[in-house]
């Protein structure tokens, strides 16, 4: 298994659109920290209602458009038609060829980018709490620990929830655009929360509750309640996408 | 040894392998004959695990493809493509596979060497020629050394010399005693080189034994193929 997994390692970071997610996930968070920063001051002058331990934290959000592309690149690259002389073919014939063990192929992915996903969580967290404290200095409270540690949590389950969704539908175009449109321009999840409050559980909402205080739902989460709604969701989506991956013809 | 015993499976509405079954043995190189559409893919991509069949098994020295831990050290594969992504140089390509097999990094080099691509390791697979993109998809198929080796329309995109490089390896490496299965809609080119012939047409295998046994009395391979097949399809 160490081997699968080194070799899954090296496949997604042998491919340039995983190098731009890692990029974008890692510079998107700190940037919007730098170029918040003035409204920011004015608001924390002016005595805004804003929790200011969650300052920090909201700007994480961004970034996790990288582990949305991570998630989906290490499996969309798997479909991608490898030229034009041979159509249909596709580098997931030479994986399956080379690991015929289906669900051994999955597992080694899924901890590949876990991986790979955990290392820019945390890394995007350090650096964008740490210029968040230098230029909000003692205005914005010490993050909290656990808090860190559960929005890097959020951050891996972001990028499975990508790698599931993109098994099921085994295109990564409609899968991305799908997540980026639903975390950037409009919430689906969120429109739906004006019509039923259980809406609230739906993954993009809920798990923001894991490490975000002053969120406005029309129901209150619990950080662990949060938790569990979300990796319970991740479980699901990876039990339908290996599932299906089981017993689809590749 | 590729033993192929009663093969169906159903696209759609349609039954594409009926009751396929044949054997390749090792030694030998045999010639899986057909014309387009045929069914010769979807068998090997069901005894490669890549497709399901509805019934039936195909095994390789008597276990399913899946049933192999490192399969590449048993069964080399190619099939349509290269494999790789375009994005990655043919190196690249060889060394995750290499990796994910337990195979040592200096068969990369081996096996671009043998194939011919040792120069052009460095370029994108995207930007491969139909010809090095065969030899790519050939070359990973070698990596770990298998005793068998399964090619779907390997000569497809070769240059002559490409054809003729072709047709030496795969003697030979029946000569060292590996099993060779190839696929192919060419006629003369499969009679240059295989010893045991299977002919399908829609599905069904409508001949198989030695060359000269499926040859017969008709002139050539080709008009045995086509008074086999063309009975069912005038033109």
């Amino acid at each position: 298994m160490v081997n699968l997994i080194r070799a899954e390692l090296r496949k997604l970071l042998g491919l340039p659109t995983a190098w731009v997610g890692l990029i974008l996930g890692l510079l998107a968070a700190p940037a919007l920290v730098v170029i918040n920063a003035p409204a920011v001051r004015r608001a924390l002058a002016d005595g805004a209602s804003i929790d200011a331990s969650d300052l920090g934290f909201q700007n994480l959000g961004i970034g996790l458009l990288g582990a949305m592309i991570l998630g989906v690149v290490t499996v969309s690259s798997e479909y991608t038609g490898t030229g034009e002389d041979a159509p249909g073919a596709r580098q997931l014939t030479a994986s399956l060829t080379a690991v015929p063990r289906r669900a051994r192929l999955l597992g080694a992915k899924a901890i590949a980018l876990s991986l790979v996903v955990t290392v820019q969580g945390s890394l995007t967290a350090v650096v964008t709490l740490a210029l968040t404290e230098r230029i909000h200095g003692t205005a914005v409270p010490a993050p909290d620990p656990v808090r860190v540690l559960l929005a890097v949590l959020y951050w891996l389950l972001i990028g499975l929830l990508a790698y599931a969704i993109t098994l099921i539908a085994r295109n990564g175009i409609i899968t991305l655009t799908v997540l980026i449109v639903n975390s950037s321009v409009v919430s689906v999840s969120y429109l739906l929360t004006k019509v039923t409050p259980l809406a609230a559980y739906l993954p993009d909402i809920v798990g923001a509750h894991m490490f975000l205080r002053g969120i406005d739902t029309p129901v209150e989460i619990s950080p662990l309640t949060a938790g569990l709604v979300m990796t319970g969701w991740v479980a699901v989506l990876l039990a339908v996408a290996g599932y299906l991956f089981q017993r689809r013809d590749a | 040894m590729i033993t192929i015993d009663r093969l169906c499976k159903t696209r759609g509405r349609t039954r594409i392998l009926h009751e396929v079954s044949f054997d390749a043995r090792p030694g030998r190189v045999t010639g899986f004959l057909g014309p387009n559409g045929a069914g010769k893919t979807s068998t090997l991509r069901i005894l490669l695990g890549l497709d399901r069949p509805e019934s039936g098994t195909a095994l390789v020295d008597g276990r399913p493809y899946a049933g192999w831990h490192h399969p590449l050290t048993t069964v080399g594969a190619l099939l349509d493509g290269s494999g790789a992504h375009r994005a990655r140089s043919a190196r690249a390509h060889l060394r995750w596979v290499a990796t994910s097999n337990g195979l040592p990094r200096s068969r990369v080099d081996e096996v671009l060497d043998v194939v011919g691509l040792a120069a052009d390791a460095g370029k994108r697979a995207g930007r491969y020629s139909l010809g090095m993109s065969r030899r790519l998809g050939l070359a990973a198929a070698l990596l770990g050394d298998p005793r068998v080796l399964i090619l779907d329309e390997p000569v497809n995109g070769l240059d002559p010399a490409g054809i003729r490089w072709m047709r030496t390896f795969l003697r030979d490496s029946a000569d060292q005693g590996r099993t060779v299965l190839l696929s192919s809609h060419l006629m003369g080119e499969l009679a240059e080189i295989a010893d045991d012939v299977v002919i399908i047409d829609r599905g069904r295998v409508v001949a198989r034994g030695t060359l000269s046994e499926v040859t017969g009395s008709h002139p050539t391979l080709e008009d045995a193929f086509l008074t086999l097949t063309a009975a069912s399809e005038p033109w």
